[in-house]
């Protein structure tokens, strides 16, 4: 594997790393209900893209794991150069129960609008839980 | 433009750290399968013919090998919508849209929307046989209402025929296909959510992969349905709009 790639590898890796510590900032330090949702959605987008990531490898030619015509020697061929196909279906599932968490929390916060009249953490504060 | 200066220097932070990692080797790049993914993949193709019925690993492995977790996690997400169309049940007030979008955007819209019918439909039928499926199809089968609604407006939709209510018996139709698609090789003296030798593995000469096109077409209705169904509650509907087409 030469340097180049593993430069790549390492700036999609850290590129991530930074993401998720970027949406964690997001998410604490944000008054704003609807920017704290937006982070909370890139921290589970990223996420899930690590654990592709993990799923993944770093050959060529690398092929996703269909396998058209069944033969021997085919089925052979494909765990040669196939990514693994476990990750990518646990990530579907996250996906749907991560949408239906923020379906969720996003009407909460239309809910938080409706009785307060704002979606700022530090106006809703002052009421003090009324 | 204040935060300029921290993301170029984060930007700068990894790809210096990126640099020394890769020299130093700490990250290292997977190039083998990991025992468990080779373990599925072999299980997926194994036998002369394919053991779930489907070429596509990843399909078989969601509503196959692990399709109880597939089903629950479907449950969960229309749980989740069922919930936002309860919280969302009041009355939006109407209000008037004072600029239309422009030619060029309705007519693309027209356009596109047609094409991302046609798109999701073959995302959701091949998904046994390519990468895609249900869920892929019906999220991007929702895109289309999405960009009418915003483009033209939400009384279009509604008087072309895709009311709210519509929408709620199109998704509880694709849930109930999925149940009884799950529950059918019961009835037949199998196990709950069997695939193979309950479903035929061909119809008509087509490779069909048993119960998985089925799981598949009916979780592309009730997920396209559903997301359409969210979509038309969060649009407010506007008040001029249907006397101006007039």
């Amino acid at each position: 594997m030469s340097l180049f790639e593993l430069f790549l590898w390492s700036f999609v890796v850290l590129a991530l790393v930074a993401t998720v510590l970027i949406s964690l900032y997001g998410i604490a330090k944000r008054p704003n209900l609807v920017k704290k949702l937006i982070a909370l959605t890139i921290l589970g987008d990223t996420a899930n893209l690590f654990v592709i990531l993990f799923g993944y490898r770093l050959i060529y030619p690398v092929a996703p794991p269909v396998l058209a015509q069944w033969s021997e020697s085919g089925v052979k061929e494909l765990l040669r150069k196939a990514v693994d196909p476990l990750p990518q279906a646990l990530v579907i599932t996250a996906i749907v129960i991560g949408m239906a968490v923020n379906i969720f929390i996003a009407f909460l916060i239309i809910q938080a609008h409706r009785l307060y009249r704002s979606v700022d953490t530090r106006e809703i504060a002052k009421y003090g839980g009324e | 433009m204040k935060r300029t200066l921290p993301l170029l220097l984060i930007l700068a932070l990894v790809v210096v750290f990126a640099y020394l990692f890769a020299t130093k080797g700490v990250i290292s790049a997977p190039t083998e399968l990991r025992p468990l993914g080779k373990f599925y993949l072999e299980k997926c193709m194994i036998g002369g013919d394919f053991a779930a019925g489907s070429p596509e690993a990843v399909t078989s492995i969601l509503w196959d090998y692990r399709g109880l977790d597939t089903l629950f996690e479907t449950s969960v997400f229309f749980l989740a919508i069922i919930g936002s169309l309860m919280l969302f049940s009041f009355k939006v007030k109407e209000v008037v849209r004072e600029q239309e979008l422009t030619l060029v955007v309705r007519s693309v819209t027209k356009i596109a929307a047609v094409m991302i019918l046609a798109v999701s439909a073959s995302i959701a039928l091949h998904g046994h046989l390519t990468p895609g499926g249900g869920f892929q199809g019906g999220s991007a089968l929702a895109v289309a209402p999405l960009l009418v609604l915003v483009a033209f407006s939400r009384k279009i939709l509604e008087t072309s025929g895709l009311s709210l209510k519509r929408a709620i018996v199109i998704r509880s139709l694709g849930l109930m296909g999925i149940l009884l698609t799950a529950l059918l090789p019961l009835t037949l003296g199998g196990y709950i959510m069997q695939n193979l030798p309950i479903f035929p593995k061909y119809i008509a000469d087509q490779l069909t992969s048993g119960s998985l096109i089925f799981y598949n077409v009916f979780e592309y209705l009730a997920v396209g349905a559903g997301f359409t169904a969210v979509f038309l509650l969060i649009s407010i509907p506007e008040k001029n709009f249907v006397e101006e087409e007039k």
